[in-house]
């Protein structure tokens, strides 16, 4: 496994409540704003077990409902307890990079 | 592999597991849609798709359990049983009800195959009784086919024996049968040409036949693979919700989730 991909695999869950973040959507938009996001192709193999994980822990709620003329989808938004997971997350990744990076800088 | 093909392969494993494919697919159909890129592609092989999905719910509530309810079926009360000075059972009740599965666990000696066969009648206890209401499946741990018969010369053996005819006993014996993954034409082979795996398979489709109200299973899945060992348990969980009571003697423990009781035979000064 390259190490992007263990990369992502430590922070995908963040991702997609990151995604989620710029508003609710469906599994295969979701992998696309990941992907517009710089984040590389995620497969479905990947991504759906990981919301269905997020929705059993409450981060995440979901609701079946037919868009515009199409099909059913499962629609997928943050709840409460999401975004507060994603804030605190989010600030404990920007301390974790800048020590990283940190570390990594040969004096 | 089509798209039809790798969802319907999706389907089965999620029933496999217990776990109700309806929204699941619906999703993966969509995703699939959506992508127009092939199923292994995106998702992977159809089992180990469906098997990273039931981690991911393990503890949610998609999963097909109901409390049990009903009538008592077996009552084992008190069973002491001895073998010289060495005391096996010690005051032992079990107690299953109609609709209810049981589990029946504990270290090797602990008595676990020597209780079942008190429930089924084949060994007295010292002390204590028991009381079955119905009729009676047993399912040895190993035995219980006879090496010169055919499958289907078991079915009418033992269908005889509760009462059915012999085309009957047939039918029933191949249809539970298949539901195991039995192999292929393998119903006029006799038994001792059969693997492990599908004599065992014998033994548990025989302790299903002619509809007892009680079915007692020893460790029943020897020799069985994963994917047959999941089909025993859809099979007891069948017989579950047609109001059976099932008792599962095992020493897998992580599969105890799968039961509604357990009752552990493991001595107390032995934890």
């Amino acid at each position: 496994m390259d190490r992007r991909t263990q990369w992502l695999r430590g922070v995908l869950d963040l991702c997609v409540l990151g995604a989620l973040g710029r508003g609710e959507s469906y599994g295969y938009e979701i992998a696309q704003r990941l992907e517009a996001g710089g984040l590389g192709s995620i497969a479905g193999g990947t991504l759906y077990p990981a919301l269905l994980r997020l929705e059993r822990l409450g981060l995440v709620v979901a609701d079946w409902r037919a868009g515009d003329g199409g099909p059913a989808r499962k629609y997928y938004r943050l709840s409460p307890d999401g975004a507060a997971a994603l804030r605190s997350a989010s600030a404990d990744w920007a301390v974790f990079v800048d020590n990283v990076t940190a570390m990594m800088e040969v004096p | 592999m089509t798209v039809d093909d790798w969802l319907a392969a999706f389907a089965a494993e999620l029933r496999r597991r217990r776990v109700e494919p309806a929204a699941l697919v619906a999703e993966a159909a969509g995703h699939l849609r959506d992508s127009g890129r092939p199923p292994l592609q995106v998702f992977g092989p159809p089992t180990a798709y469906a098997v990273s999905l039931v981690d991911s719910l393990r503890g949610a509530t998609t999963e097909l359990r109901r409390p049990p309810s009903g009538e008592p079926r077996l009552a084992a009360v008190k069973i002491v049983k001895r073998y010289g000075r060495s005391t096996i059972l010690d005051g032992v009740d079990l107690t299953v009800h109609a609709g209810e599965v049981v589990a029946v666990i504990g270290a090797n000696g602990s008595g676990k195959s020597t209780l079942l066969r008190i429930c089924a009648g084949l060994l007295a206890p010292d002390e204590g009784h028991v009381r079955i209401r119905g009729t009676l499946g047993y399912c040895p741990q190993d035995g219980g086919t006879a090496d010169y018969l055919t499958p289907d010369e078991h079915y009418v053996l033992i269908g005889a024996g509760r009462g059915e005819s012999r085309g009957a006993a047939r039918a029933e014996g191949r249809a539970a049968a298949a539901t195991l993954d039995w192999p292929r034409s393998s119903e006029t082979v006799t038994a001792r040409h059969l693997s492990g795996g599908t004599r065992q398979k014998l033994n548990l489709v025989l302790a299903g036949l002619g509809d007892p109200g009680v079915l007692l299973l020893d460790e029943p899945y020897q020799g069985f693979d994963n994917g047959s060992y999941l089909d025993f348990w859809q099979q007891v969980w069948r017989w579950r919700d047609t109001g059976k009571a099932v008792v599962v003697v095992t020493h897998r423990l992580g599969e105890l989730d799968r039961a509604d009781a357990v009752l552990d035979l493991t001595s107390r000064s032995a934890r």
